[in-house]
């Protein structure tokens, strides 16, 4: 098969074509739009963001004669001003983007791996399975997120990944439930009746029948699943129990709080935390979006 | 099955949870690098000193008997002693679990009384601009983490303005005074209501998407209703026909509110760092700063049973406001 071939056939697959329409629909709204926009330009931050940044992000910074220059306003040689520390704020977030979407997509990515199997199990296999399943789902509910994390970290050391992998262990939970109960309003539908009476196996039905019609929502969760990453990452920052060397949006305002000036230095306080909510805010619009456009509730 | 048998079932489920939750906690904990006398040894102590106290402690004695050790103490009360504070950790944490509640329930009523009337308001004018940037707006204090909403609080109502203190919950010279009234007596003080605003305010803020836009659902859902219909042609005026609306619409969003009580623990602890508010949250966070084990061990176990007491309350209140629901209990 020629590579133009493989192109073709991939552009005709199952997924692609969903993706596409659901693409389509998605920017037919305005405000999507908007937030498809947000999205990129801050996708690109991450990308580009630290070899575009005007200084390092630890390079304390100092005036002609010498001085370190601490709490500078914004000028031109330092458009967000500096911090306590006399480093450049602006170098700071960009450098910051990319750690902060560097736990927010593999977070987000483990949270959706996790949910879709245990979801797609739970629903698609029924009986014992699905009971303990679902059980084991109420009882990651149970779990009181910020609390546990705290004790997981003091424990396990306060790490870049360490965070990472705890946000995934523990907040696919939502999305585990709303999975299993769309797979088990698919299952009910004639096709799959169809597919299963003409002796279908099951990893074909889940991949070729069922994952096809979950896609748009896992991609939804996916999204949603981002912004609660970057959201609860960074209050986990702010409370001073992640790796403080990575510069994130969330250690910035942990910083800028803790030096006490948030109001006089608000150059170094404001743009991490407007950041953080332009980035899960989008991502919520884009969520919203999807289901928008198929019917009137609201996602929540 | 009766509704009896599934109370008691659904009791026994709760209770078996959160002695479950002390169990892990314990084997945790103990299972950690060295134990509790090896952050005495840091503190200047001599080996005889050590083994003594040791024995003391009983970490000599083998792994079930303190186990069963620590179970029977927790039953009677007894959460060990505070390494930072040298007191019982009960009486530490007893306050500030007030303190958090007085915190948090009243601010999550307000959230939903104000989300949910606002959440029928705009259900009720569909299609408007209106509603369009009341979801918007409502979302985007969703989108803000609640800790940098109370910075944003603090900067323009505290630093700029000067309206509001920016942190505690009353001053330490009124703390003074206070000490040797009875508790309750703090909260009645115009200086408490001043240093509560802010907190109060964040909470509401940042929680409001809820019920708004649930609210927002089932109104729209409940609207399309042919009874209401026939209430409109009746020539039903719009106030009266609201609230028949909120009254079958509001379903969803009570069965929510206690979800919510439950949930917010979480983005409580947050908060109270951000305005050093004296809660279980605050407490957690600076004796994991400080190491102190015995508190965060006996926070995070208040932690679980509050949002497991919450969730079984959900499941009864369910059962109580709905008769649909079935008390089988495994089938939703």
């Amino acid at each position: 098969m020629s590579i133009a071939d493989k192109v073709h056939a991939y552009r005709n697959s199952d997924l692609a074509i969903i993706a596409r329409r659901a693409l389509e629909n998605l920017l037919e709204e305005r405000i999507t739009r908007v937030a498809f926009v947000i999205l990129a330009i801050i996708l690109l931050m991450g990308l580009i963001g630290p070899a575009i940044a005007p200084y390092s992000y630890n390079t304390q910074q100092t005036t002609d004669d010498g001085d370190l220059m601490r709490y500078a306003e914004p000028s031109l040689e330092h458009p967000l001003g500096t911090n306590d520390r006399g480093e450049d704020v602006l170098s700071r977030l960009l450098y910051g983007a990319r750690a902060t979407l560097i736990t927010g997509l593999l977070a987000g990515g483990l949270m959706m791996t996790i949910g879709l199997t245990v979801g797609m199990t739970a629903g698609y296999v029924g009986g014992r399975t699905e009971s303990f399943l679902m059980r084991f789902v109420d009882f990651m509910y149970g779990i009181p997120f910020i609390p546990f994390a705290i004790v997981l970290i003091t424990f396990f050391g306060a790490g870049f990944y360490t965070t990472v992998a705890i946000l995934g262990l523990v907040l696919w939970r939502f999305i585990a439930r709303v999975i299993r109960s769309q797979v088990l309003q698919i299952n009910q539908r004639p096709y799959i009746m169809a597919a299963r009476a003409t002796g279908a196996s099951t990893p074909w039905i889940m991949r070729k029948h069922i994952l096809p019609n979950i896609a748009n929502m896992a991609a939804l969760f996916f999204a949603m699943g981002v912004g609660l990453a970057i959201l609860e990452q960074a209050g986990l920052s702010f409370i001073g129990v992640t790796d403080p060397f990575t510069p994130t949006w969330g250690i910035m305002i942990r910083n800028a709080n803790q030096a006490g000036r948030i109001a006089e230095a608000w150059w170094w306080t404001f743009p991490p935390g407007i950041m953080i909510a332009l980035t899960v805010l989008s991502l919520y619009l884009l969520g919203r979006g999807y289901e928008g456009s198929s019917d009137d509730e609201v996602v929540v | 099955m009766s509704r009896l048998s599934y109370f008691v079932r659904r009791t026994a489920i709760t209770v078996g949870l959160i002695f479950l939750v002390a169990s892990a906690l314990f084997f945790f904990f103990r299972a950690m690098p060295g134990d509790y006398s090896s952050l005495l040894i840091q503190q200047g102590m001599n080996p005889e000193q050590i083994a003594q106290l040791r024995a003391d402690w009983g970490l000599d004695e083998p792994i079930y008997v303190q186990y069963y050790e620590y179970i029977t103490n927790l039953l009677t009360g007894n959460a060990g002693q505070s390494f930072r504070f040298s007191q019982p950790v009960w009486e530490l944490v007893a306050p500030r679990i007030l303190n958090s509640f007085v915190l948090v329930a009243p601010a999550i009523t307000a959230t939903y009384i104000v989300g949910g009337l606002f959440g029928a308001y705009i259900g009720r004018r569909r299609g408007s601009p209106l509603e369009k940037s009341g979801i918007i707006s409502v979302s985007v204090f969703h989108s803000i983490p609640d800790f940098f909403l109370g910075i944003m609080l603090i900067a323009l109502f505290s630093s700029t303005l000067g309206i509001f203190p920016t942190s505690g919950m009353l001053s330490p010279a009124t703390m003074l005074q206070v000490q040797d009234q009875a508790y309750w007596q703090r909260f009645l003080l115009p200086e408490f209501w001043r240093h509560y605003t802010l907190p109060f305010m964040t909470v509401l803020l940042y929680f409001m998407q809820y019920p708004t836009l649930i609210m927002r659902n089932s109104v729209v859902e409940v609207s399309d209703q042919e009874y209401l219909h026939y209430h409109r042609l009746k020539g039903l005026p719009e106030s009266k026909l609201l609230r028949k609306i909120i009254r079958h619409a509001s379903l969803p969003v009570i069965t929510l509110y206690p979800i919510s009580l439950a949930a917010s623990i979480s983005g409580l602890v947050l908060i109270e760092v951000v305005f050093n508010w004296p809660g279980i949250g605050q407490l957690l966070v600076s004796s994991v700063l400080a190491r102190d084990f015995p508190v965060i061990q006996f926070v995070f176990l208040i932690a679980a049973t509050w949002v497991i007491i919450g969730n079984f309350l959900v499941d009864l209140l369910y059962g109580v406001l709905d008769p649909r629901v079935s008390v089988a209990g495994d089938e939703d």
